[in-house]
């Protein structure tokens, strides 16, 4: 069988997954045995736009150069980077990981024996990149960390009754920095203290401190699950929408002994926070969710909890929803891009991919925002959520605000501005002097009615309006009396352009 | 293939070790061109890391266009599938709209497996299939993995039959969309009958280019191009029109190599020496900036700087040195650059501002925001000076002018370091 066919990839590798799991922590240092494009891609030109970065300063290339790649082997390079990086003091104080790539795995580098004849500590960490994506390749880094690097070191950590673990996120997770202050702050709405956000705020050495958690909830249901098993204690995952966030305050408070203080945080959220969901969805803002169509595709932890909050709680249709990684029978990246050019929902949730898809299909009136990478987004501030109680009012005010842009955008303008602007372009419909409606063939008016049929509802109406008096307009200036299918196919071209 | 470069070379005693390398991933270059033109649908040879990083990059600084890959996992590398899964990657290329070119880009594992191109379709339908081989160990900088794209193309694509265009001229580099316009413009003045820029959107300027009357590489790491134009006897012209001096001795090169009229040509000269003479003079530049950007048009930046006036102490790049680097190289040190670097590293240019204690630092992300870190202003060289009309006089007032307001900026700089500076 040959080779199945990747479009545009969402997924990256397990070599990226260890570098952007191990990397948040300051006392690490990894020596990647990878060629320049490896180093420059996964430390600097990438998380300066997931994560916005300026570059990952803990991460050195062992350079890899047709010498290695020809017979010569990497361990010479990895020494010699290893002992600069020594000389330079850079290293100090820090455990250094040696972690392969696509292409040492390639020419098959193996640095398990090497490792131990430099510093002490220093360790292998093969990435599998040319078998493993990025979230099977997170959730096996974080549990390597916890066997090499905690468990043995946990026998007398003593569990701190009402503390728990975040496990996740790492560098290149979406909204990592609101999802995260909107996750601390459910849990100790319900009564919790944190003890580590592992790794995205911890230190290497205190990974044994794991073991004091006495629950663990898991950012991104994507990974890290494998960690909070092995850890033995309860897990919970981050809850979206109304009705879980609920769910997960209450259970929190179960296991915590703090039930009372839970539900008292609850009942001041319907107050506070949620106030502005019930406001919205009472006025006529409300009304709109359930005649909106809504395409989703992002980290499985977003695409569920986008389900669970657009679809199940507003009501909105899901025209299509895909997780990364794809679960039985979503859409790859191919039926993805079929469906938008078929048919563009009103709105999608999407990555860079989903935005290229809309630019093919000339879906102008389809409003994206951003919910998974690839693709560069700048999400430091810490309140714009989708998941928990701030996620539910953040996720309606954006979507409606979107809606207000587009309704403004299809308002009229009088037309006399355009040609000022511009005195050779032709004189707008509506200012001609024969503006009464022409006859229109059966066949003109079936293109039409079936190019707007694809058309979100909303611009549909305006979009209707002004496309007809355009295809008019042309169907005049020809001197025809009706107008035919050939005048609404130019018009239809003229409209993309 | 380029030849074996030892990165790690210079070593030597005191100087900084080359430990973290500046450069895009160098294949990243090559998709920039190939996916800007209209018709061509590039296919990846390479594993899903490498797919990831290009593709996120390639949408952002290249163009919103669709690009397929074969999965090429273990299974697929080691059972010597990666020739098997490419042909199955362009057969879906050729289903685009419009196709006319499916570029296949070899990277590392696949370079590394074996890509045999006569194994390889060289059309399919009314596509042509180029392969470009851009594996990173072996390239060193995106710049130059520009060149092999162009050159790939050129090979395959550029007429030779019929009748030289001898009063045309081929322009090669990537530049601000304005100096095409004022470059041709000048040119044409001085007798020449077109202009074709190249690597653009028009997969039609990379046949035309064939029949050109020269070739003007406007940057200085198409060596692979330049010997593709030899190879047709086509004459070069060397150089670019930068800043004073260099504009003036280019447009005669130009004139010479096409046998224009000489005295139209010192005309034309003339005009362009008088216009940025007046914008020099207007506002002359006066501080110390280091000019450290890895897109291998540095060393032409910073003689523009020099000549108006600032001082520019360091030059660093992420291309090789090569002939087509000297002069511009001379050209500085004869005018007080100490240093310029090739296949620059990070360190080298963190030593820089330790050494020089710069006004202005044009880097790297990574080195613009060391500098930041100091107070020092700084931006990075690829997003705010490499993104601006730069050639001929229209090019030097852009460039000058907007170099001359960062430098007003330092009180802000230093403002943003105090209150960080005990974060």
């Amino acid at each position: 069988m040959p080779p199945t066919i990747i479009r545009d990839l969402s997924d990256t590798s397990g070599y990226w997954a260890a570098i952007w799991t191990m990397c948040p922590m300051p006392d690490i240092h990894v020596i990647c045995d990878a060629p320049v494009g490896c180093f420059n891609l996964v430390g600097t030109a990438v998380p300066d736009y997931t994560d916005a970065v300026p570059h990952i300063e803990n991460l050195t290339p062992a350079t890899m150069t047709e010498q290695e790649v020809g017979g010569k082997g990497t361990s010479d390079k990895v020494k010699w980077t290893y002992d600069n990086l020594a000389a330079s003091g850079v290293i100090a104080n820090k455990q250094v990981i040696v972690v392969s790539t696509a292409e040492s795995e390639m020419i098959g580098s193996d640095h398990s024996s090497l490792v131990t004849r430099l510093g002490v500590g220093t360790r292998f960490y093969y990435s599998n990149s040319l078998s493993e994506d990025e979230w099977a390749g997170r959730d096996r880094v974080l549990r390597w960390l916890w066997s090499e690097y905690g468990a043995p070191f946990a026998g007398d950590v003593a569990v701190k009754p009402g503390t728990v673990n975040i496990i996740g996120p790492t560098y290149g997770c979406f909204n990592a920095p609101s999802e995260l202050a909107e996750l601390r702050r459910l849990i100790e709405g319900a009564g919790g203290h944190i003890n580590m956000v592992y790794p995205y705020e911890s230190h290497l050495a205190h990974t044994p401190q794991l073991a004091a958690g006495a629950v663990n909830v898991v950012l991104y249901k994507e990974f890290g699950t494998g960690l909070a098993n092995d850890l033995g204690k309860p897990v919970l995952t981050a809850p979206f929408g109304m009705h879980d966030t609920t769910e997960f305050i209450r259970t929190l408070g179960d296991l915590l002994g703090t039930r009372a203080h839970a539900d008292a945080f609850i009942a001041s959220e319907k107050k506070g926070t949620l106030q502005a969901v019930w406001d919205l969805w009472r006025g006529p803002q409300g009304d709109w969710f359930g005649t909106l169509d809504v395409g989703i595709v992002a980290g499985l932890a977003h695409t569920e909890g986008l389900v669970r909050f657009l679809g199940d709680e507003l009501g909105m249709k899901i025209s299509f929803a895909a997780a990364r990684p794809r679960r039985p029978g979503d859409y790859d990246n191919e039926g993805i891009r079929q469906h938008i050019h078929r048919r563009a929902p009103t709105f999608i949730f999407g990555s860079m991919n989903e935005r290229i898809y809309l630019r093919e299909a000339g879906s102008r009136h389809t409003n994206f925002i951003a919910a998974a990478f690839p693709g560069p987004a700048v999400r430091r501030a810490v309140g714009t959520p989708y998941l928990g109680y701030r996620g539910c009012v953040y996720l309606m005010q954006e979507i409606m605000n979107r809606l207000y842009e587009g309704l403004l955008n299809f308002l009229p303008v009088d037309g006399a501005y355009a040609a000022q602007r511009n005195p050779e372009a032709p004189a707008p419909a509506a200012s001609t002097e024969q503006n009464g409606n022409m006859p229109w063939s059966t066949d003109a008016r079936q293109l039409l009615d079936r190019e707007l049929e694809k058309l979100p509802y909303l611009p549909r109406i305006s979009a209707s309006r002004q496309l007809q008096m355009m295809i008019e307009q042309l169907a005049r200036q020809r001197g025809l009396n009706e107008v035919s299918a050939e005048m609404v196919e130019i018009g239809l071209v003229q409209s993309r352009q | 293939m380029s030849e074996i470069i030892k990165l790690e070379g210079g070593t030597s005693q005191g100087a900084p070790c080359k430990l973290h390398p500046q450069s895009m991933c160098p294949a990243f270059g090559s998709l920039r061109i190939l996916t800007r033109i209209e018709g061509s649908h590039p296919v990846m040879a390479t594993d899903t890391g490498c797919l990831y990083g290009l593709t996120f990059v390639t949408h952002f600084y290249g163009a919103s266009k669709s690009i397929v890959a074969p999965t090429l996992g273990t299974a697929e590398l080691m059972s010597g599938e990666v020739v098997e899964g490419t042909r199955a990657a362009i057969n879906v290329a050729a289903k685009e709209p419009g196709v006319r070119l499916i570029p296949v880009v070899s990277l590392c594992v696949a370079e590394t497996a074996g890509m045999p191109e006569e194994l390889l379709p060289r059309t399919v339908g009314d596509a042509e299939v180029v392969l470009v081989r851009v594996p990173a160990y072996a390239i060193h900088s995106h710049p130059e993995a520009k060149d092999i794209a162009v050159a790939a193309l050129l090979n395959r694509l550029a007429e030779r039959e019929g009748a030289v265009r001898d009063k045309s001229v081929a322009l090669l580099g990537e530049v601000f969309p304005a100096d095409p316009l004022a470059i041709d413009a000048v040119l044409r003045k001085m007798g020449v009958s077109e202009t074709i820029f190249l690597p653009g959107r028009s997969l039609d300027d990379f046949r035309r280019v064939g029949r050109a009357g020269a070739l003007a590489p406007l940057h200085p790491f198409y060596k692979e191009s330049m010997a593709v134009a030899r190879s047709w006897g086509m004459p070069i012209v060397g150089g670019a029109p930068v800043g004073v001096s260099g504009t003036s001795a280019w447009l005669k090169s130009v004139g010479n190599s096409l046998q224009l009229d000489p005295a139209l040509v010192q005309q034309v000269i003339d005009e362009e020496r008088a216009k940025s003479q007046a914008i020099l003079d207007a506002r002359p530049l006066s501080g110390r900036v280091l000019v450290t950007g890895y897109e291998g048009t540095e060393l032409a930046y910073a003689r523009m700087l020099v000549e108006a006036g600032a001082e520019v102490p360091y030059v660093s790049t992420s291309i090789g040195q090569d002939p087509l680097t000297l002069p511009d190289e001379m050209w500085l040190k004869a005018r007080g650059t100490k240093e310029v670097i090739y296949r620059k590293a990070l360190e080298e240019d963190v030593a820089a501002i330790d050494r020089y204690a710069p006004d202005l630092v044009f880097g790297t992300t990574p080195l613009a925001s060391i500098a930041k870190e100091r107070g020092i202003p700084a931006m990075y060289f690829t997003n705010q000076l490499a993104s601006r009309p730069f050639f001929l006089s229209s090019g030097l007032a852009a460039t000058v002018d907007f170099v001359a307001g960062v430098l007003t900026k330092g009180e802000r700089y230093r403002w943003m370091q105090e209150f960080f500076q005990d974060a």
